[in-house]
């Protein structure tokens, strides 16, 4: 072969590296943040990655007049702890990290095809800026048929192989869209996901706000925008990595310290912490929690008992009495919905005063809210969702479970979503309570147990439960999307 | 327990009437009791379904086992009847026996019939009103909340016919706690005015009930009627959607004036209503959810006769159409519904984007924007989609869907005065001309800077733009949307799924 021809190629392909272009990388690192490649780099397992696109470049105004190198993203597959993982990260060094919507269709096609997770950093402000006149212009009413474009790709993707973003920047419009659309959205300090970014903002409503002001990580955080704060990018793949873990079983991991000293972590004397009964029921240090700071009075996230990956889902007395809200309510849905999609059984701890609507308080312009008793379509939505959830459920109610709270948190325990053990601690309330029933039938649950036998109890029924590989490998169609809210 | 060889002491304690000694009899005597019981409950059931047609079950059925028991029907009626010849379940329950509480028996046969309906796929109307948990129940615990093995209890059989059928809940009077949970199971809720939802803090005292108006504000109730005459015949009309009947596509008087609703100058509003009232069959709409999200219209109609879902944009509400959380959500459950129980789609899309700013914001777009796309996409209904103005943004595919895989609008359409971009023309005017705007001398230096701009760039021919780049599948003139959609829609015919395709989301 003419070795001009590869010479060429191989100096085209390294103008395209961090090392040719210094004064971008040192801007970026000054910002405290890592290149789109150093992000791939530490997310992946080294020498694992395959690029696609190394060389890609576009044709700016569509006229033909000129290619530019596409630097606007990094696409690669790899792996993560051995497992293959799509990994893609916008480039806010290029024109503002615009994404070529192309390049990342390509990806959902290999993730759909292919059931791989897919993790994407999204920073910048939606499709390139153009000349309205040429820009995306019409939307145009037929691609190749039944090629996934961007938008419909991911949501084709939504419940069928997990996705992940990481938001380290600004992300607007298009780039806000594939983190509403992704399973799992990790959020560092600073940044900010919104519909139009402060320039569209002040175009459509007159006013000039900061990205922060406008749309924070932070503010996320509090309303749930968000499933998880990291203090920086480091950390966030870190948590991408850890969140992946989940969808695979490992070997069975150490007892927590409390373990068998679980039965003292619940007071009866009034409000306890539910984190330490979590803590103490899994595997030593395998507890992530999903959505800290939204609906704290429940809790939700991953861990493992015994090596098997399962999804918490507990009450926080501490908070609220354990009070189920709409925010709580979604928060729920949710995670359940996420749970049962990609097969990880569900641990269910149940020990909350009842259910709430919230309602604007007229007479507080700052927002704040009118908590009354009752039930409203956020809750019942949750109840669908556990009728029509196929993944297993462990169910144990440690205290109260007043009004309607069992069938938000567990479903309704009848027919199609029966638990697969349902579980009491002593400590069960019964009698009558509420408007809802008039007693509580200690006979209406599998067994009563010792605190301290409930970790065991549950690695036996999971043992039971069928290999998720091969569940995986049977589904020909997803169960369903995961909800954006 | 009574003593059955002593009953004939017993008296009933509503009708005073003694215990005949001869059994047929006592059915024939203790039947005229019962009808005699739940005067609220008995006129909506006749009301609501074909006369002759109504088989009860469960009419004996007390609060107590008692010869002598006080509680007609337990309070609850209940049995499967037919509208116009189209079988459906229904129930009401009645306030003035023992407050219209559930308890276990009632609840057991409105499992009962939920049954019924899960099996043969028949929709279920539940006439709600009453306290919630009976408190003194002497059965064992009501499966509202609490179950009993190996059958649908309520909550489980209205969550199972999510999607499969449809379920409606008039709420008739001042409903509480588990009522509220009954009546929010349902896919669709219609609130009598007068009716309150509420519930009673733990422990008991003061219950907190609020104005069914409230709830629709919110999105809990989908319609608020009247009376109970004005209740019975939305719900009727309501279900001839899912019956699929016919109408008699009779062209409404407005569709004259289809062509002079949208205003020659491009930013002032229009009402989208008038829109939908022009091009659906005369006098065909229901509107779902007035009260919620008044930026986007939701209606069941027909075209031609067939019955099909509208959405639409309202350029005439407070955020001038942009979608906001509110108003993604109201269209994701909307397409849902139709999509479940086999509606064809129609949108009409004019919005300048999804709402921006740290108030939408707050309100979650960044998450809920993503709602209708996905329940579009995963839709298998035929959608018609007609673009009459703005198109700018994601907003576009919040109405009509994406360009190609499943998400493939079966015909969209727009007007001559469609303008679309990736964003709107004054947004474009910020970036370029920020810097001028900014340092305008007025306000009103500002805006002129902004619209001179616009004006510059607008695309004075976007509409045969629109068609010579194939954007859309043809750009007609109004008058020709309501032929040209029915054409089409004549060639789809409606066949069930054998299984569910998924539930109704609440929200």
């Amino acid at each position: 072969m003419n070795e001009q021809k590869v010479n060429e190629l191989n100096a085209v392909k390294a103008r395209q590296l961090d090392a040719a272009r210094p004064d971008a990388v040192a801007k970026v690192h000054g910002g405290g943040k890592l290149t789109a490649r150093e992000r791939i780099a530490q997310l992946l397992d080294p020498d694992s990655e395959v690029e696609y696109g190394s060389i890609a470049a576009v044709d700016p105004d569509g006229m033909g007049r000129g290619w530019i190198a596409e630097q606007g993203g990094v696409d690669f597959v790899g792996t993560v702890d051995g497992h293959t993982v799509i990994a893609s990260s916008t480039d806010y060094t290029d024109r503002g990290g615009g994404y070529g919507a192309a390049r990342l269709e390509r990806l959902i096609g290999l993730a759909y095809q292919h059931r791989w997770p897919m993790v994407l950093f999204v920073d910048g402000g939606g499709s390139r800026a153009r000349h309205p006149r040429v820009g995306l212009g019409h939307i145009e009413t037929s691609g190749p048929i039944g090629r996934f474009q961007l938008f419909d790709g991911m949501a084709e993707l939504s419940g069928w192989t997990p996705t992940v973003a990481i938001v380290s920047g600004p992300s607007y419009a298009g780039h806000a869209s594939i983190a509403a659309f992704s399973d799992f959205v990790i959020s560092t300090p600073g940044s900010s996901i919104g519909m139009g970014g402060p320039p569209m903002v002040e175009a459509a409503l007159g006013i000039t706000v900061t990205p922060n002001e406008l749309a924070g990580a932070e503010m996320h955080e509090v309303t749930g925008g968000i499933d998880l704060l990291a203090a920086d990018e480091h950390e966030a793949i870190a948590a991408a990595r850890r969140y992946l873990s989940y969808l695979h079983d490992t070997d069975p991991g150490p007892a927590h310290p409390e373990a068998a000293a679980i039965a003292g972590l619940v007071s009866d004397e009034g409000p306890y912490d539910m984190v330490p009964v979590i803590e103490a029921l899994l595997d030593h240090d395998t507890f992530m929690e999903l959505r800290t700071a939204f609906a704290r009075s429940v809790l939700t996230g991953f861990g493992r008992i015994d090596g098997r990956s399962v999804g918490v889902v507990a009450s926080q007395p501490l908070v609220e009495g354990g009070r189920i809200d709409e925010s709580a309510a979604v928060k729920i849905n949710r995670f359940v919905e996420l749970c049962d999609s990609y097969h990880i059984p569900l641990v269910i701890l149940v020990d909350s005063e009842g259910c709430v609507t919230s309602w604007p308080n007229p007479d507080e312009l700052d927002g704040s809210a009118i908590v009354e008793p009752g039930v409203n379509r956020y809750h019942q939505r949750v109840v669908t969702t556990h009728q029509h959830r196929r993944v297993d459920a462990v169910v144990v109610e440690i205290g109260k479970a007043r009004g309607m709270t069992l069938h938000v948190m567990a479903g309704s325990l009848n027919a199609r979503t029966i638990p697969l053990q349902h579980l009491a601690w002593p400590t069960k309330e019964i009698g009558h309570v509420d408007g809802y029933s008039n007693l509580r039938n200690v006979n209406a649950v599998d067994d009563v147990i010792d605190p301290a036998e409930t970790r065991t109890r549950i690695a036996r029924l999971l043992a039971h439960l069928p290999d998720r590989v091969a569940v995986r490998a049977s589904e020909t169609a997803k169960r369903h999307p995961v909800d954006t809210w | 327990m009574a003593n059955i060889d002593s009953s004939s002491t017993f008296l009933n304690s509503r009708s005073g009437r003694q215990l005949s000694e001869d059994p047929r009899q006592q059915i024939i005597d203790a039947r005229a009791d019962a009808w005699a019981g739940c005067p609220r409950a008995r006129p909506r059931i006749e009301g609501l379904v074909d006369p002759g047609s109504f088989v009860e079950y469960g009419l004996l059925a007390g609060r107590t086992s008692d010869v002598d028991d006080d509680g007609p029907s337990d309070g609850l009626v209940g049995g499967v009847g037919e509208i116009d010849g189209h079988p459906v379940v229904t129930a009401a329950l009645d306030a003035t026996v023992v407050e219209g509480t559930l308890s276990e028996r009632n609840q057991r046969k409105l499992g009962k019939l939920l049954y019924l309906a899960i099996t043969n796929r028949w929709p279920v109307v539940l006439f709600v009103e009453g306290a919630g948990a009976r408190r003194d129940d002497p059965l064992p615990p009501p499966p509202i909340v609490q179950y009993t093995r190996a059958r649908w209890d309520v909550l489980d059989g209205l969550a199972e016919l999510s999607g499969w059928a449809p379920t409606v809940a008039v709420v008739t009077g001042d409903t509480l706690d588990a009522g509220v949970a009954m009546a929010v199971a349902c896919d669709t809720v219609v609130g009598v005015a007068g009716a309150s939802l509420g519930g009673t803090p733990e422990g008991g005292g003061q219950s907190a009930l609020r104005p069914v108006e409230d709830h629709a504000l919110r999105g809990d109730v989908d319609a608020v009627v009247d009376d109970d005459g004005a209740a019975i015949s939305w719900v009727q009309t309501y279900l001839h959607h899912w019956f699929g009947t016919p109408g008699d596509g009779r062209t409404s008087d407005r569709h004259d004036t289809v062509a002079s609703i949208v205003p020659d100058n491009r930013r002032r509003p229009y009402d989208m209503a008038r829109v939908v009232e022009a091009v659906a069959d005369a006098d065909s709409l229901l509107e779902l959810g007035a009260r919620r999200a008044k930026g986007m219209l939701t209606y069941l109609g027909r075209l031609g006769g067939i019955p099909v879902g509208f959405f639409a944009n309202q350029p005439r509400s407070p955020r001038a159409g942009a979608i906001d959380a509110a108003a993604a959500d109201k269209a994701a459950r909307f397409v849902e519904l139709c999509d479940a129980y086999e509606l064809p789609l129609v949108s009409f899309v004019d919005n300048p984007g999804y709402m921006v700013g740290p108030d939408a914001e707050r309100e979650g777009i960044a998450r809920h924007h993503a709602r209708p796309l996905s329940a579009l996409h995963h839709r298998t209904v035929p959608l018609y989609t007609v673009q009459i103005r703005k198109a700018y943004g994601l907003g576009p595919f919040a109405m009509s869907g994406y360009g190609s895989s499943r998400g493939m609008p079966t015909l969209r359409l727009s007007w001559p005065s469609v303008e679309s971009g990736g964003m709107s023309l004054e947004g474009a005017a910020y970036l370029v001309k920020r810097r001028e705007i900014r340092e305008a001398s007025s306000p009103e230096e500002a805006r002129r800077i902004r619209d001179d701009y616009a004006e510059d760039m607008r695309d004075v021919a976007s509409g045969v733009r629109a068609g010579r780049t194939y954007s859309f599948d043809d750009v007609v003139l109004p008058e020709e949307t309501r032929e040209r959609i029915i054409s089409m829609l004549r060639r789809w015919h409606r066949v069930l799924p054998d299984s569910k395709k998924h539930p109704v989301d609440g929200r």
